[in-house]
C-alpha cells in the first residue's frame, strides 16, 4: 500500500467513526437539542475527513475542488437545517433536559 | 454466485414485501409506499437481467426503467392528491373499518 | 468478494428499509424509510452501472417523492392531528402465501431470464452502433429522445395528465395553509437562499447540457429545478394562487407543444415522424422538457392551480 492510500484509508475509517458516533449520539440522546448537538458537528466532521481522504485517494486537484464544494455545501444544508430545526422546537416550547439535581 | 442473480433475488423479496404490504396495510399511504417497492422490484429486475453488450450495459432497459421512475412519481403525485382529497371528504385516509368506534359490527 | 459483500449489504437494507417501511411504528417513520430506500436504490443502480437511473432515483425517486409524500403527511396531519394512530392493521391469513407465490414468481422470471444464457439486446446493439453518427455520446439520451421518442413524448404527456388530475381532485379554497409557516423569516433563510437557488439553476443547466454526452438528462436536471422550487415555496418566496398566470402555463405545455411540433416537422421533408433533425433539436427539446417536468413537480407539491410570487417586507 502506497504512503498516499494509507493516509487516506486513515482519514476515512476516522471519518467513518464520526458518522458512527453522530448516529449513536441521533439515537441516544435524550432530546432534540442534542440530538442536533451530535447530527451536526459529528456528521460534518465526519463528511470533512471523509472528502480529504478521497481527495487524498484521487491525487487531482479538480476532484479535491469538487469534494472541497461537496464538503461546504453539506455544511450549509446542515447548518440550516439545525437552526430550523432547534427554532421550531423551541418556539414549539421543548424544554431542553437538564441532568437530574442529585447526580 | 454473481451480482446479477444476487439483485434478481433481491427483486423477488422486494416485490412479495411490496405485495404482502399492500394487502397487508391499511393506511393508504403505506399502499403507496406498497406500490412503489413493487415498482422499483421489477425496474431492478429488469435492468439485473439484461445482458451487457461488449461490455457496455444495455441502454435500452436503463431508458424503459428511467422512463418508469417518472411514470412512478407521476402516479404517486396522484394517488396522494386522492388521499388527502379523501381524508378531507371523510376525515380518514386509511381503509379500516375498526378505526370508526360508531361503527357497530 | 468486496464486490459482492457491498452488493448484499446494499440489498439488505434495501429489502430492511422496505419491511420498515411498511410495517414500521409510525407513517412519518415510513415516510423517512421510503426516501432512505430511495437512496439505497440509487447506490444499487450506481453498483449495476446505470449511473443515469442513479441520479434519477436519488433526484425523482427519493428527493421530488419524498417531498410530496411529507406535504400530503402535512396536510393529513391538519385535517386530524392524531393520524398516526389509525394504522392498525387487519388480520388476512392469504397475505403471506400471496406475497410468497409472487416473490418466487419474479425470482423465478429473472432466473430464467439469467440462465438462459441471454443475447445482448439487437435493439441495444442498434443503438450503440448508430450512435456514433447521431452526435449525441450518452445512449440512454440517444433512446430517449432519438430512437424511443414516443415513449418520452407519452412520459411528459402522463407527467401534466397526473398534474392535471391531481388539481381536478384538489380542493382549491383551504390550501394556503399547509404550505406557508407562520414562523417569522430568519436571516438565515434568506443567507442560504442567495446561495442555494443560483447553486441548483447552474446545477440542473450543467446536467441538461452534460446528458448529451454523459450522464445526466432533461429529467434529472427538471427534478433539480424542482427541488429549488419546492425551496422557494417553503420558504414563503413562492404562494399558491388561483389566479391564471399565461407565463405559467406556457411554461408547463412548452415540452410537450415543442416535442410535438419538433416531431412533426420531418413530415413536411418526407422524413418518417419523429425523426429529429440533429443534435440541436434533442437539445431543445430537452431544455423545453426541464422547465415543464421542473413546473409540473412544483405545482404538484404545491397542490394549487397555479404560483404566485410573494415579497418579504
Amino acid at each position: 500500500m502506497s504512503p498516499t492510500e494509507s493516509v487516506s484509508l486513515v482519514l476515512l475509517l476516522a471519518g467513518c467513526g464520526f458518522y458512527l458516533a453522530g448516529t449513536i449520539g441521533l439515537l441516544r440522546f435524550p432530546d432534540v437539542y442534542c440530538r442536533l448537538h451530535a447530527l451536526a458537528k459529528a456528521d460534518n466532521t465526519g463528511l470533512f475527513l471523509i472528502c480529504v481522504g478521497l481527495a487524498v485517494l484521487s491525487a487531482d486537484w479538480q476532484v479535491a475542488a469538487i469534494l472541497a464544494l461537496v464538503w461546504m455545501i453539506g455544511l450549509l444544508a446542515a447548518t440550516v437545517s439545525a437552526h430550523l430545526i432547534a427554532r421550531h422546537a423551541h418556539g414549539a416550547g421543548r424544554e431542553p433536559v437538564r441532568p437530574r439535581p442529585d447526580r | 454466485m454473481d451480482s446479477a442473480t444476487v439483485y434478481v433475488l433481491a427483486a423477488a423479496v422486494l416485490f412479495g414485501v411490496g405485495v404482502h404490504g399492500l394487502i397487508v396495510s391499511v393506511h393508504l399511504m403505506r399502499k403507496l409506499f406498497a406500490i412503489n417497492i413493487m415498482g422499483s422490484a421489477i425496474f431492478i429486475l429488469l435492468v439485473a437481467t439484461s445482458a451487457p453488450i461488449s461490455g457496455q450495459t444495455d441502454p435500452i432497459p436503463q431508458a424503459l426503467v428511467l422512463t418508469g421512475i417518472v411514470i412512478a412519481v407521476s402516479a404517486t403525485a396522484f394517488g396522494l392528491a386522492l388521499m388527502v382529497r379523501m381524508c378531507q371528504e371523510t376525515g380518514n385516509a386509511s381503509l379500516a373499518v375498526e378505526d370508526e368506534p360508531e361503527n357497530d359490527d | 468478494m468486496t464486490g459482492l459483500a457491498l452488493d448484499l449489504l446494499i440489498i439488505a437494507s434495501l429489502i430492511g428499509l422496505a419491511i420498515q417501511a411498511i410495517n414500521g411504528a409510525s407513517l412519518f417513520r415510513g415516510i423517512i424509510h421510503f426516501v432512505v430506500l430511495g437512496l439505497a436504490m440509487s447506490l444499487a443502480w450506481a453498483r449495476l452501472d446505470a449511473p443515469d437511473l442513479a441520479m434519477a432515483e436519488a433526484a425523482i425517486g427519493a428527493g421530488v417523492t419524498g417531498a410530496l409524500m411529507m406535504i400530503a403527511y402535512r396536510r393529513l396531519i391538519e385535517i386530524r392531528p392524531d393520524h398516526d394512530n389509525a394504522t392498525r392493521t387487519p388480520r388476512s391469513r392469504l397475505a403471506l402465501p400471496i406475497a410468497l407465490a409472487s416473490g418466487v414468481l419474479v425470482g423465478v422470471i429473472g432466473l430464467a431470464a439469467i440462465q438462459a444464457e441471454p443475447l445482448p439486446g439487437q435493439a441495444g446493439i442498434a443503438v450503440l452502433e448508430t450512435l456514433e453518427s447521431t452526435g449525441l455520446g450518452n445512449p440512454v439520451t440517444g433512446v430517449l429522445l432519438l430512437f424511443r421518442g414516443f415513449d418520452t413524448l407519452l412520459e411528459i404527456t402522463v407527467l401534466l395528465a397526473a398534474l392535471l388530475s391531481a388539481q381536478a381532485v384538489t380542493r382549491q379554497d383551504d390550501l394556503d395553509r399547509s404550505l406557508t409557516t407562520e414562523d417569522p423569516d430568519t436571516p438565515l433563510i434568506g443567507a442560504l437562499l442567495a446561495i442555494v437557488v443560483p447553486l441548483t439553476v447552474l446545477i440542473s443547466v450543467h446536467l441538461l447540457k452534460a446528458g448529451s454526452q454523459e450522464t445526466g438528462g432533461a429529467f434529472q436536471a427538471g427534478a433539480v429545478l424542482a427541488a429549488c422550487g419546492v425551496l422557494l415555496a417553503l420558504t414563503g418566496r413562492l404562494a399558491s394562487s388561483r389566479d391564471y398566470s399565461p407565463l405559467l402555463n406556457g411554461g408547463l405545455l412548452v415540452g410537450l407543444v415543442s416535442f410535438i411540433l419538433i416531431g412533426l416537422a420531418p413530415l413536411l421533408y418526407g422524413q418518417p415522424l419523429m425523426a429529429l433533425p440533429g443534435v440541436w433539436a434533442v437539445y431543445f427539446i430537452e431544455s423545453a422538457m426541464m422547465i415543464s417536468i421542473a413546473l409540473t413537480l412544483v405545482l404538484l407539491f404545491a397542490g394549487a392551480a397555479s404560483l404566485k410570487r410573494r415579497s418579504r417586507g
